[in-house]
């Protein structure tokens, strides 16, 4: 039991880092191997902001705040060119972009700030919960997830806003005849996807530490959740956090971590084969 | 209302539409008939900002509509309704009709009026779009493009992937839209359908217009009886 509660506050941190992942893709047919640099760039700023003496809330919302502007730079910059093609060629030259930003900024980072880590000790006693005693730090995270994902959860769904990016997700064409524009909610996605990656490593900070180098860990972590969630399926990626926390959960316990992320692998691998557009993809 | 003027068209290595005009007035509506692969649909899609197009002029009230892309023809308030009608499968069918009066909040007066027109639509509103069958889907899109109560509604073959039965009762609710008073712009190649909502038509093949006149005088002409009508 305490296996599982350990995993699904696992699996609700790995949701919220793939959730942005999927979002993007969904929109834009855009993959973004930069996403876990995101939430490193969140977690060096929210760190150094600490060092310089900063309280840590408005230290970790500034931090959250940075990623999701670097999103917002990004997306009308460097990936203008990517936008102007359509289908196979634009998730190609995507993936080539994003690749050498999330070189640039590792680069940057592990240079200039080799020692920097986001740490937030959630200090204090365990607590109970169902009989089992939980770490604090893992439920601030977890907390802090479910918060965050339901947040989203009740953007896309009930608002106006939230409908239309779903329209794009859907049908971009058909949005496009609604009076929808796609470029400008994709802008304002890629932003948020920049904030979530930036609060998932907030969660992350709660419960271990984050530092420069583990941008590409990051990104392929959300990479797993979101093929097997089903590429651009919110929902998807929210199931297949929870499936693969629990699975990596197990595993360490059972056979040991240094496993785990094959574990994970093997995993992502037979849902691809049994769904290959994944749990909640569609087609399948 | 809108103005179409030596249009050219088409995809990046062929011109499909060549030189084309039309015209359509206020409170008319307007058939443009013509075989498969005539250049129907690149025309209307050209006109809807889909397309860019190669040159010509498209104007609509006041605003040259060339050059802008479809979120913006759609917000001036032209609705077009795509032959492979590009609904969102997997929202419901309020959500769907609330996602046509974007950026307005959906207006429950026009939806009232949407679900008078197609019943259906109402019973299934909370069922997903995608789930639906081929005629409730076509509703469907009409339902969505009256949604933002659009001037002039542009539909693409309505009549595309449905039962004759359901194509009869598809334009019998754009007849209805017709007496109104919404100017409508169709493409079809069931002409005896088309010929009998539109007020005008025009014939097009080969990307060319071929003729153009009132429809009750079409419907008597000689080639397009031979063409379309399959009367020698």
């Amino acid at each position: 039991m305490a296996v599982v509660l350990d995993g699904v506050a696992y699996g609700l941190q790995l949701a919220l880092l793939a959730v942005g992942l999927t979002m993007i893709y969904g929109l834009g047919g855009v993959l973004n191997l930069a996403h876990g640099q995101f939430a490193v760039v969140t977690a060096i700023a929210a760190a150094l902001l600490m060092d310089s003496g900063l309280p840590t809330l408005p230290a970790v919302i500034v931090g959250v705040l940075t990623g999701a502007v670097l999103a917002l730079i990004l997306d009308a910059s460097i990936m203008r060119p990517v936008y102007r093609l359509q289908g196979e060629n634009r998730v190609l030259l995507s993936l080539l972009i994003t690749l050498g930003v999330a070189f640039v900024i590792d680069g940057l980072l592990i240079y200039n700030y080799p020692f920097t880590a986001l740490n937030l000790n959630v200090a204090g006693p365990a607590i109970n919960l169902l009989g089992v005693p939980m770490r604090r730090g893992s439920l601030a995270a977890s907390l802090l997830a479910l918060v965050a994902l339901g947040v989203l959860i009740v953007f896309l769904r009930y608002t106006r806003r939230g409908k239309a990016v779903r329209s794009i997700i859907e049908d971009e064409e058909g949005a496009q005849l609604c009076g929808i524009n796609p470029s400008r909610i994709r802008t304002a996605v890629f932003a948020l996807s920049g904030g979530l990656a930036g609060v998932a490593a907030v969660a992350e900070g709660m419960t271990s530490s984050l530092s420069a180098t583990d941008g590409l860990n990051l990104t392929i972590l959300a990479l797993i959740v979101t093929v097997v969630g089903g590429l651009g399926s919110v929902a998807g990626a929210l199931l297949a956090g929870l499936l693969l926390g629990i699975v990596y959960s197990l595993a360490t316990f059972y056979i040991g971590a240094y496993v785990t992320f094959i574990i994970l692998l093997v995993t992502a691998m037979a849902t691809i084969l049994v769904r290959p557009s994944g749990l909640m993809g569609r087609g399948a | 209302m809108l103005t179409v003027e030596d249009l050219n068209a088409g995809y990046d290595d062929s011109v499909v539409v060549h030189d084309v005009s039309l015209h359509v007035d206020d409170g008319e509506a307007v058939a443009v008939i013509g075989s498969n692969g005539a250049g129907k649909t690149t025309l209307l899609r050209t006109i809807c900002g889909l397309l860019p197009a190669r040159s010509g002029t498209v104007v609509y009230g006041d605003h040259a509509l060339l050059g802008k892309p479809a979120h913006s023809v759609a917000r001036l308030g032209v609705a077009f309704v795509p032959a492979e009608r590009h609904l969102f499968p997997r929202m419901s069918v309020q959500e769907n009709l609330e996602l046509g009066a974007y950026p307005a909040r959906p207006d429950q007066q026009q939806l009232e009026r949407v679900f008078e027109l197609f019943p259906r639509l109402k019973d299934r509103r909370r069922q997903q779009a995608g789930t639906m069958s081929g005629g409730e889907q076509q509703m469907l899109a009409v339902g969505r493009a009256l949604m933002a109560r659009p001037s002039l509604l542009v539909l693409d073959e309505p009549t595309t992937g449905l039962a004759p039965i359901l194509a009869e009762e598809a334009y019998a609710s754009l007849k209805v839209l017709r007496s109104e008073g919404t100017t409508v712009l169709v493409a079809e190649q069931q002409v005896p359908l088309a010929l009998d909502l539109a007020d005008r038509a025009y014939v097009i093949e080969d990307g060319r217009m071929q003729m153009d006149g009132q429809a009750t005088d079409l419907v008597d002409h000689p080639d397009v009886r031979r063409a379309y009508l399959g009367i020698a």
